[in-house]
């Protein structure tokens, strides 16, 4: 099923767009779609968000587990990083075990949030050697029409810093909040017709080729690349889109630190 | 703590989210809440939220699964991680299966397959946040759900679960009356004919207690059916 059948008169449609700087739903190159973030929706989760993009819905829950420190760092708590596309969220989507481009998605989101530093995992000990905190992001898609990674970094980001430490379920003292440090947020990039856009939606994935994924943390520091499908750039167009990626997402951390009241 | 030992009804009949015996929670219905799908409904039933969604009538496959004279409805029950207290791992287990049986059974006795002959039915049911009767959540989401994609169907199912708390029967159970009660009654009800396509019960009830759990039901159905009714015409309940 995940075969489309017209892929060719798609790529042929977005080639001919590209060429006068056009797109499907008459973004610009490097626009996005409008984003909506929506905290604290999920009555059961110790933090949680909602982020729309177009038709893109994705849920971002967390949850904390008492968890053994492991040998080499016995101070130290964990993070846990995990996204499910179900079949829910689109026609394409087949139920089973998860597909490598499901544990893609989920490796390269983890890998921006971790690299970033922005949870002290040592702020997660409970008991050294013994005892530690496990923050687990769980990222939900409910409706997948393109750039799920992008939708799923924001919604997990957003989720950890609203997210408590439910110490008095555990009996271990009152609850506290997650100390969430920095706002990693990433930006995607997709060759369409030749070049590329930024936030490639649904049919533009469709009939696309490679994607370049870029995390960037609060003072710009890279901390996460990752490339995906087939394809070549050169570095003149990874240039631009880092550049394109600093001023992203800029606009995109200050909107998660709004959301909070504050910057 | 076991069967009967904690308080969830008082002297006054009054329960321990504020309802009497009879009140149902508060629910709000939302459609179209998967674009990319071909009909979807959001449920909230107290602080249960529950998304269905549908794809189809679409092609059948691997053709093995193909009926010559209907079509095949595929039904998925599944609760996201985060959708309980306690982190729920992702993946198959055996509750989540039995539930997406009989929910697959009670939707096949409405919708209209044999209009279909050859194709397949995706019905998807995740619970976003679970508080107890997330089965019958489901399945009356999975029903409007398949509605608002257009399937025709010859009545929706209403589902609701009343049950036995202190020795108290009371309707639609919270989730301590859930797990601290003696006894549970999920029905699915078609409301037109008033005839029932899903039907589960575990606990203790004598006749007389089994009767009252049954006409919970029933009036409470009847009285969910119009919200439903009233969100597939505006797209919402409430307004």
């Amino acid at each position: 099923m995940s075969i489309p059948l017209v892929p060719q008169l798609l790529r042929s449609h977005l080639r001919e767009l590209a060429d006068n700087d056009q797109r499907l739903d008459s973004r610009a190159q490097f626009e996005g779609r409008d984003v909506d973030v929506e905290v604290g929706i999920l009555a059961n989760a110790e933090g949680s968000a909602r982020v729309r993009m177009g038709d893109t819905i994705v849920l971002a829950g967390v949850k904390f587990q008492t968890m053994t420190p492991y040998p080499d760092r016995p101070n130290e708590g964990g993070l846990m990083c995990m996204a499910e596309v179900r079949p829910v969220s689109g026609r394409q989507h087949e139920a089973g075990p998860p597909s490598a481009e499901s544990i893609e998605l989920s490796r390269v989101v983890d890998r921006g949030i971790r690299e970033s530093g922005c949870i002290d995992t040592s702020d997660l000990c409970i008991i050294p050697g013994e005892k530690a905190w496990q923050v687990i992001l769980d990222l939900f898609a409910v409706s997948d029409d393109g750039n799920l990674f992008d939708a799923f970094a924001l919604a997990g980001i957003t989720a950890l810093r609203n997210a408590t430490i439910p110490q008095e379920k555990f009996e271990l003292g009152e609850d506290r909040p997650l100390v969430v440090s920095k706002t990693p947020i990433m930006c995607s990039y997709q060759r369409v017709g030749g070049r590329f856009i930024f936030d490639a939606n649904g049919r533009e994935e469709l009939g696309g080729d490679e994607r370049i994924h870029i995390t960037l943390g609060d003072d710009n520091h890279v901390h996460s690349l990752q490339k995906g499908l087939k394809g070549a750039f050169t570095a003149a167009e990874f240039t631009e889109l880092m550049e394109e990626a600093r001023k992203k997402g800029e606009e995109l951390r200050n909107m998660v630190h709004a959301l909070e009241g504050g910057n | 703590m076991g069967y009967g030992d904690v308080e969830m009804i008082d002297a006054n009949g009054i329960r321990n989210d504020g309802r009497k015996a009879g009140d149902v929670r508060p629910i709000s219905i939302e459609l179209g809440v998967v674009p990319v799908a071909d009909g979807s409904c959001r449920m909230r039933w107290g602080t249960n939220d529950v998304i269905a969604a549908i794809y189809g009538p679409m092609e059948a496959h691997p053709r093995k699964i193909q009926r010559q004279d209907r079509a095949v409805l595929d039904v998925r029950y599944n609760m996201a991680p985060f959708s309980t207290s306690d982190r729920i791992r992702p993946g198959f287990n055996r509750r989540s299966r039995e539930i997406s049986k009989v929910t697959a059974e009670a939707l096949e006795s409405v919708v209209m397959l044999e209009l279909y002959p050859r194709s397949k039915i995706r019905v998807e049911i995740e619970i976003i946040c679970a508080e107890a009767g997330t089965r019958c959540v489901g399945l009356t989401a999975a029903s409007v759900a398949l509605a608002h994609a257009g399937i025709p169907m010859t009545d929706l199912v209403v589902s609701v679960a009343s049950g036995k708390i202190n020795d108290v029967v009371v309707c639609d159970l919270n989730k301590a009356e859930d797990n601290y009660g003696e006894a549970d009654l999920p029905m699915g009800v078609l409301p037109n004919t008033g005839e029932l396509v899903f039907l589960q019960m575990d606990g203790d009830l004598s006749p007389e207690e089994f009767q009252e759990a049954w006409d919970y039901n029933m009036n409470a159905a009847m009285v969910i059916h119009e919200y439903c009714v009233e969100a597939l015409k505006t797209g919402r309940y409430p307004q």
